[in-house]
């Protein structure tokens, strides 16, 4: 009786065999990575309505975090400052800037201005800046290095496990309460350091749901 | 000196004067043959009630679970019975192939094929409720553990999860199990049919198949270790599935009696459904020289044994509740026999406990009109089985305040409905492209296939003496 | 607000687009839009206001992977306002001529949530069901946007020019019919109302007010006074069908409720408690409350007063009127057995009346206090000074006769209704036709508003400057928490305008007002009395009384008493609806009735034996919800309702609740129920009789309990207060089963380490949480619960807990976190019944928990039972197994039909509260322990303190926080001092299925009756 098939198809089955295998391992690596906020978040950087620089103002000028953002300690918000802040120092300064004129009709019309949110937590997720910055999670551990950038963008996952990877071990991340608005903060005792700090001030991050989920 | 005993020769398998080719042509034509025009009217009424499944889970995924009767405290309703009906359904082929093959029942060749294929698709109609029952379906992948940003695994306490993993596998083996029984004849139909398009597509089916020694060496041995493998699942899918309700807390779902019992149940209404099935066959295909009354007769044992013990179990339920002394389930109990479900409990007692008893008798068992009324019968109780138990355990649990009354929805009924489409399409499909019945193995189940039987001389299978030893007295 | 005014453009914007889509259109015409597209998936707590006041730019229906979300702040941010952390402000709230003093929250300048007000007597930091719900009155979409010129919208200045034009003459005859209220400004303005225009005439319209009650003591003291009780004074309480704590049936029920649960407390065996009589015809929750309840018709009851006083007279003297009275119920056994106790306990005996009943009977029941000597003591008499001195109801009616024959060419409406409640054989609507000019100033454009040349569009009491009295005379001031939505006046705004021609401001027309009121700085008290909530000392002066002269010549002619054999109907105001003020407001129309557990509807409520003899089913189906249509006849009047059979009901009589019926004023109240208003007339307006029969034909109701007893189990466990001194673990697992808990000993020869908490031997991993976490718990006292229903309001207010309608809830969907379960007990014709609020029991070993495949529900380290809802998936698997059935499941995607109908979604929006999740489709929620509160304590407190445990109070649940009768404590357990541990100490604690083993946090107090001997 005649041949159906030529010869190599003897191999097939085996190669298909092998093939799915390594194929659906693939698939799931692919989702975990690429589908993560690691890979599909980090680096968003919206263009403002303001191109105000953070490294003009908080890196050259080294303003601290909190002239601007006053609320963080108190609140669970980090405020976005008001026009009025801004006006401040721009009453005086760069007076005729381009870049200055949203601001500027925002003071004379009363208009806000309407900035674009960088960091994007889901509604179901709750966060609460005061909890952090008095207990020393500086705010470059999730902002990045502010100081450098011209423009704004999302330097850390903020995904769910990240969070998780700090409060689960606090220790490697924590720092001196009044050296949280310092950016590149670095010693090299941080285990060290960081589980003296946990115990005196008596860490304990949560871990359970309701922590942040309610 | 040596005694001698007569020698009762089983009923022979097959009917009929019917050699290896005949049992060939008798089967594999079914496949070879132009499709009859019935076919085509089966396959459009399932496939139209195929298309009235895929509706109404489209509508249910774009409304939500609200369109069903679900309510407070009732939150399980049709979806899980349709689950857990179907999945014992899905019993039957598996323990006829696998657990009778490895007690060597012959009788199973001539019907094992056609039950596992009916085990399969019953278990892709019952996989399609779990997934389907949650309210938010494009996360249910998170029942299954894999990495994510959220670092988080599923619970492996839930029954739920067990479920998942009990099902799949069953399914994955029953399908494996399936298929290599079906390797050779494959083969045999690779050989017989005359188109190229058909040689090819039944040639790669047969993964090259020459029925060469080692090949036949290779497959008996496959079979026996799937077959091995496949047995203890059939126990323990729906053992696991009985624990969806037995580990919870709800007086008339917390019972060990669970196991067993949903077991019993499965194997009582695969059977049934086998028979259901079968019985259509035969006619149409004109097999009854392979699936003969004795056939039938043997399995109406199995589903008078298992209905009975069924019908133990639900004594034993009211029992335990008595001797229990937990009022809660003393009063769920009496609730099913006397409360708002009282006629679905009696409409359970009557077909699953009452209905077999008739096997009993050796006229109605063998008689295949009764057998086909009786199958339908018992399977329409199994429903309510789990209807019984699903529903009424919640609706009147433990706080009097809570209790409420469920009643099902036009989705509910389409869903369910919609189901049947899926199973006979898939079964219309077997029907038409698969031998079923399993060639190789009816052959080897043919008295011809008995060296004992031939007698050189006159070329006849006759019955002979055989020597068999006295027991020694001694030893015992 | 700058952030305010942001929110509606950038709303507008997605709002506009929203219009466009043909599915957005389709689904806000629908009752309950089913398309699940994941629109509002968006709309959750911190999307909709989100950080700094700031709001989302929805892209419209884009849900795409990363929509474009704006950040808002201020340009010019307010001094004090730290975003993120709410302020509270006092405020008041009017009702029944009475105000209640409030706090309110309010985020980034949006109220969200109301409380009581601690430093206010008739309020006490408590709250009825009307005071939590006003939050979703006044952010209501509903609600008149603009004046109205003959239909025509028109401008508030389109107004007051005609105004000013209108009332240049001020010789015209001009009708003012103003609802009951006590604003000093409204006094004033009435006044110069009076001397501007001669010939103007102000009557005051209350369908449901207390001027019988007044009428009564004039009668009696030949004074309209105002009679208020001091139930904490008293030992004995004799209630005439008076349902004081039922905020439909009594201005002040807060104070009430909370004095009269005071007194009941129970601590110990050494506490004392007071004894409660109710006589009436429904069954209301004061009755379920008492410990005697006789059931007679409202007509009989008036024969008992009478009866009951002809008795007394017979031993105290002052009710020489009633001596040798007799009638039919003199020879009651009730006669006699109160006669005893009263005398017993005269001085501290309290004896009231309904405010249906006639002025005859209120001036008996004075008669009586006084002859006992109770006035002074348990019930002060009080001269009000913005009541007038004739009779409101006869004014009215006299009024309307002269509009009929058109003696006015003006008439002014502020704020009632009567259109829709004045009695029916006044002819309200007619008169109006022979009137020139008619006004009408209302929240809603109603029935009246549709009679008037002009409807001005009233501010909410959350919008606008006014002030007010408490029941016993304490000045408030009502402050506004937000600027009106829809540019609405308040009446006296109105007022000024029609005075003046101008529109004038609130604030300054009550400052001129306190400006008298205060004596001293003004500024400074002003700010002393808006941080309060109250001017102190300012209550009435208790007036002394004596019987007048010519009391017994006045009350015996109307001594003659009518008991009607056949049928008698009585008409109530709906306990959620009031008069149907609140009928477009969905969070009342969905709390189940306190006794029947109806939402969304009104029936005609009788006893079984009622229903029996209208060949009607004396019990409801288990399994449907079809109930029989009766029809009921008085004078020329008819109106079909469904009937539902009220154990306890009185024979022959009939309970039908108005408020319901109502047609073009909103999307909630349209259609819902029948119209009762028909049935009443002035002479008749409360009770009358009346022919009933069944019509064949069936109604769908939709009730949330389907079954009313206990079958024999011991969820609620109950004693006499003898009993209870005899064996104080009279609730306890073993005195109810008489063996202890299974399992217990086990544990014991286990050595189980968890013997302390005497739990009894389990499987599962029983530790509890870290030592620095505080461990939450509950407890709930049944003796102080009269089932009101006002924590399952207050909770669904805290928790942004969806309405679903009636369709769903006749499918038991309800959402409700709290619901309270009602058991009636013994003899089915004339029951006990027994209240029980279940929340999530917050199980430590909880069932819900083992079952969930994905681990959407486990515990907290603080020991709650914490729902995720963003991990759940929906198997419903907890609820099926949660014995206690407290878990709600979001069949459909109800947030998004509750806060998306209509046409501008963001207002009712602004009604959630920010700190909560809004919960979508196919996820599960239950009770949270309200976590939003108790995170928010404890982060507070590991700023201050370091430490994660809260002091204790702190923390608040709302459903403790709104509780009048105090029966909610919340606390940590592990401060062994704390309210909740000691409550949890007391002999009487136990919870509901101990022998599960799943060891609730929130455990239950048994109940205790306090019986009289004699009648038991």
């Amino acid at each position: 009786m005649a041949q159906i098939f030529p010869k190599w198809t003897n191999e097939a089955p085996r190669r298909i065999l092998i093939g799915t295998i390594i194929i659906l391992n693939a698939a799931v690596f692919g989702v975990w990575y690429f589908f993560s906020p690691e890979f599909t978040q980090v680096g968003y950087a919206p263009e403002q309505p303001v191109p105000f620089s953070h490294q003009l103002h908080a890196g050259q000028l080294g303003m601290d975090c909190q002239y601007c953002h006053t609320q963080v300690a108190e609140s669970k918000h980090a405020n976005i400052p008001a026009t009025q802040t801004c006006m401040n120092c721009h009453n005086q300064i760069q007076t005729d800037s381009e870049n200055l004129q949203p601001v500027r009709d925002s003071w004379e019309n009363d208009e806000p201005i309407e900035w674009v949110r960088v960091h994007m937590l889901p509604d179901y997720a709750y966060f609460n800046h005061s909890a952090h910055v008095n207990v020393g999670v500086g705010c470059e551990s999730c902002h990045g290095r502010i100081d450098r950038m011209e423009v704004v963008y999302q330097a850390e996952p903020l995904s769910m496990g990240w969070c998780l990877d700090c409060h689960r071990e606090p220790e490697k991340h924590v720092r001196p309460v009044d050296e949280v608005t310092t950016m590149g903060y670095e010693v090299e005792n941080q285990i060290e350091m960081g589980l003296e700090l946990v115990a005196k001030q008596n860490i304990n991050a949560p871990t359970y749901c309701q922590a942040c989920h309610y | 000196m040596s005694k001698t005993y007569e020698y009762v020769p089983e009923p022979a398998l097959v009917k009929g004067n019917h050699d290896f080719s005949s049992i060939n042509s008798l089967i594999t034509d079914i496949n070879l043959r132009p499709t009859p025009k019935g076919w085509y009217i089966a396959f459009g009424l399932s496939n139209l009630l195929l298309f009235v499944l895929l509706f109404s889970i489209g509508y249910l995924i774009w409304e939500g679970t609200g369109i069903w009767g679900l309510n407070q405290p009732v939150g399980w309703g049709w979806a899980i019975i349709n689950f857990v009906w179907w999945v014992g359904i899905g019993h039957a082929g598996t323990l006829i192939s696998a657990i009778l093959f490895l007690f060597r029942q012959d009788w199973r060749t001539a019907i094992n094929r056609f039950a596992e294929a009916m085990t399969i698709f019953a278990v892709m109609c019952a996989g399609i409720f779990p997934a389907i029952h949650v309210g938010r379906i494009w996360v249910i992948y998170w029942v299954f553990p894999v990495p994510n940003s959220m670092a988080m695994w599923p619970n492996f306490n839930s029954p739920l999860l067990w479920d998942v993993f009990a099902v799949s596998t069953y399914f994955t083996v029953s399908l494996l199990f399936w298929y290599v029984g079906l390797v050779p004849d494959f083969a045999t139909l690779r050989d017989r049919i005359k188109s190229k398009m058909g040689k090819m597509i039944y040639g790669v089916a047969a993964l090259g198949w020459r029925g060469s020694n080692r090949h036949w060496w290779n497959y008996e041995k496959a079979y026996m270790i799937l077959a091995g493998l496949a047995t203890p699942l059939v126990l323990s899918v729906h053992t696991i599935v009985s624990f969806d309700f037995a580990v919870s807390i709800i007086p008339g779902w917390h019972t060990t009696i669970f196991p067993p019992y949903f077991v019993a149940g499965a194997v009582f209404s695969g059977f049934a459904m086998v028979l259901t099935l079968m019985i259509i066959c035969r006619k149409i295909y004109k097999l009854e020289d392979i699936m003969t009354v004795d056939h039938i007769e043997k399995m109406n044992l199995i589903i008078l044994v298992t209905g009975s013990m069924v019908g133990f179990a639900y004594l034993m339920e009211f029992f335990i509740a008595w001797y229990g002394q937990v009022e809660y389930e003393k009063a769920i109990f009496i609730l099913r026999a006397t409360g708002p479900y009282a006629w679905a409990y009696w409409i359970m007692i009557t077909c699953n406990v009452l209905s077999p008893q008739f096997f009993w008798s050796k006229k109605l068992r063998r008689n295949v009109a009764f057998t086909f009324f009786i199958s339908i019968v018992v399977n329409i109780g199994m429903w309510f089985e789990r209807f019984v138990i699903t529903v009424t355990s919640l609706s009147t649990d433990y706080l009097p305040s809570s209790w409420g009354y469920f009643s099902p929805t036009i989705w509910d009924v389409l869903t369910y409905v919609g189901t049947f489409g899926l199973f006979f399409t898939f079964f219309l499909l077997f029907l038409r492209f698969m031998p079923m019945v399993a060639v190789a193995e009816i052959k080897g189940a043919m008295p011809q296939a008995d060296p004992h039987n031939y007698d050189p001389e006159t070329g006849d299978y006759s019955p002979q003496e055989i020597e068999i030893p006295e027991p020694n007295k001694e030893s015992v | 607000m700058s952030d305010q005014k942001t929110n509606d453009t950038t709303y507008w914007k997605s709002l506009n687009e929203l219009a466009k889509n043909k599915e957005y259109k389709k689904y806000a015409e629908r009752e309950f839009p089913e398309d699940a597209s994941e629109l509002t998936d968006q709309v959750s707590r911190r999307s909709f206001l989100r950080v700094m006041g700031a709001s989302i730019a929805l892209a419209g229906f884009a849900s795409c992977r990363k929509p474009v979300q704006k950040i808002i702040p201020y340009s010019k941010q307010p001094e004090d306002q730290v975003i993120g952390i709410p302020d509270y402000y006092a405020t008041s709230m009017p009702f029944l001529g009475a105000v209640t003093g409030l706090l309110v929250e309010n985020n980034e300048g949006r109220p969200s949530k109301i409380e009581g007000n601690t430093e206010h007597p008739a309020s006490g930091g408590k709250t009825n069901i009307y005071h939590q719900a006003a939050m979703l009155g006044m952010y209501d979409p509903d609600r008149s946007r603009s004046p109205r010129n003959n239909g025509e919208q028109a401008s508030y200045s389109d107004f007051a020019s005609f105004a000013s034009s209108h009332f240049e003459d001020v010789n015209r005859n001009i009708l003012f019919i103003s609802e009951a209220n006590s604003s000093p400004t409204l006094q004033r303005l009435k006044e110069s109302t009076g001397e501007q225009f001669p010939n103007s005439r102000w009557v005051t319209f209350e369908p449901f007010g207390d001027d019988n009650r007044l009428e009564g003591a004039n009668m009696a003291f030949g004074q309209r006074l105002r009679a208020i009780p001091h139930f904490d004074n008293a030992d004995v309480i004799v209630s005439f069908d008076d349902d004081f704590m039922t905020p439909s049936e009594h201005a002040n029920s807060v104070e009430n409720s909370r004095r009269l649960t005071a007194a009941r407390k129970v601590r110990s065996t050494d506490d004392s408690m007071n004894r409660i009589y109710m006589a009436e015809s429904g069954f209301s929750i004061t009755g379920g409350f008492a410990d005697h309840r006789l059931r007679l018709k409202t007509s009989e009851i008036e024969a008992l007063v009478f009866a009951l006083a002809g008795r007394l007279a017979e031993d105290v003297s002052g009710l020489s009127a009633f001596s040798g009275y007799r009638n039919d119920l003199t020879g009651h056994a009730w006669v006699e057995t109160l006669a005893q106790e009263l005398l017993d306990n005269s001085e501290n005996s309290l004896l009231s009346a309904g405010q249906h009943h006639k002025p005859s009977v209120h001036a008996a029941i004075a008669a009586m206090n006084s002859a006992l000597g109770n006035i002074g003591n348990t019930v002060t008499f009080h001269d009000l000074p913005h009541q007038g001195n004739e009779s409101s109801i006869t004014a009215f009616a006299d009024a309307i006769n002269q509009v009929q024959a058109g003696n006015y060419d003006t008439v002014v409406i502020i704020g009632t209704n009567p259109a829709f409640t004045a009695p029916a054989d006044l002819r309200f609507s007619d008169a109006l036709t022979n009137v020139e000019t008619k006004i009408h100033l209302s929240e809603y454009v109603n029935e009246t508003s549709a009679l008037c040349d002009w409807h001005v569009n009233r501010a909410h009491f959350l919008e606008a400057w006014g002030d007010g009295r408490s029941y016993s005379g304490e000045l408030s001031i009502i402050q506004p928490q937000i600027q009106p939505l829809f540019d609405g006046v308040s009446e006296i705004e109105f007022l000024h305008t029609i005075l003046t021609g101008d529109s004038g401001s609130g604030y300054d027309l009550v400052q001129e007002t306190w400006d008298d009121v205060f004596t001293g700085d003004f500024n400074n008290l002003w700010e002393q009395v808006l941080h309060d909530g109250i001017f102190a000392e300012s209550g009435f002066e208790e007036t002394n009384v004596s019987l007048s002269g010519n009391f017994g010549d006045e009350i015996s002619p109307l001594l003659e008493t009518s008991i009607t054999d056949g049928i008698e109907i009585t008409i109530k105001p709906d306990p959620r609806l009031f008069d149907g003020r609140f009928a477009n407001n969905s969070w009342l129309q969905e709390l189940p009735d306190p006794m029947t557990k109806i939402t969304w509807d009104n029936v005609a409520l009788m006893s079984p034996a009622t229903a029996e003899s209208l060949g009607l089913p004396r019990e409801r189906s288990f399994s449907s919800n079809d109930v029989p249509v009766v029809r009921i006849s008085a004078g020329d009047e008819t109106i079909e309702i469904a009937a539902w059979v009220q154990p306890g009901h009185a024979d022959n009589a009939i309970t039908l609740y108005a408020g319901y019926g109502r047609e073009n004023i909103g999307r909630v109240a349209d259609g819902v129920g029948v119209n009762i208003y028909p049935l009443r007339t002035s002479n008749a307006p409360y009770y009358r009789p009346a022919d009933v029969e069944a019509t064949g034909q069936t109604y769908e109701v939709a009730c949330v309990q389907d079954h009313h007893n206990l079958e024999g189990r011991d969820m609620v466990r109950a004693a006499t207060l003898d009993e209870y001194r005899e064996n104080p673990n009279f609730s306890s697992y073993e005195s109810v089963h008489g063996y202890e808990v299974p399992g217990i000993k086990e544990a014991e020869l286990d050595g189980d380490d968890n013997l302390a908490e005497g739990g009894p031997i389990s499987l599962f991993d029983e530790k509890y949480g870290p030592d620095y976490q505080p461990q939450w718990g509950m407890s709930i006292d049944l003796n102080d619960c009269f089932g009101c229903g006002v924590c399952t309001i207050a909770c669904q207010a805290e928790n942004n807990i969806p309405v679903v309608g009636k369709r769903e809830v006749k499918r038991r969907r309800i959402m409700h976190w709290i619901r309270t379960d009602r058991y009636y007990e013994g003899d089915e014709d004339n029951p006990g019944v027994y209240h029980q609020p279940v929340p999530c029991m917050h199980c430590e070993l909880a069932p819900c928990e083992q079952v969930c495949p994905v681990a959407a529900t486990v515990h907290s380290e603080d020991g709650m039972n914490q729902m995720t809802y963003n991990r759940c998936i929906g198997t419903r698997y907890c609820a099926n197994n949660c014995p206690f059935k407290v878990r709600r499941f979001n069949f459909f995607n109800y947030t998004k039909e509750y806060l998306t109908t209509g046409d501008d979604p963001e207002i009712i929006q602004m009604a959630m509260n920010p700190e909560v999740t809004i919960r979508f489709r196919g996820v599960m929620e239950k009770c949270s322990y309200c976590v939003q509160r108790v995170n928010r304590a404890k982060i507070d407190s590991r700023k201050e303190t370091g430490s994660r445990k809260p002091a204790d109070g702190t923390v608040q649940t709302a459903c403790q926080q709104a509780c009048p009768a105090d029966a909610i404590q919340f606390g940590d357990l592990t401060d062994r001092e704390s309210v909740v541990s000691q409550t949890k100490m007391n002999e009487r604690n136990y919870v509901m299925l101990e022998e599960l083993n799943v060891r609730p946090r929130t455990s239950y107090l048994a109940k205790i009756h306090n019986p009289n001997p004699e009648l038991t």
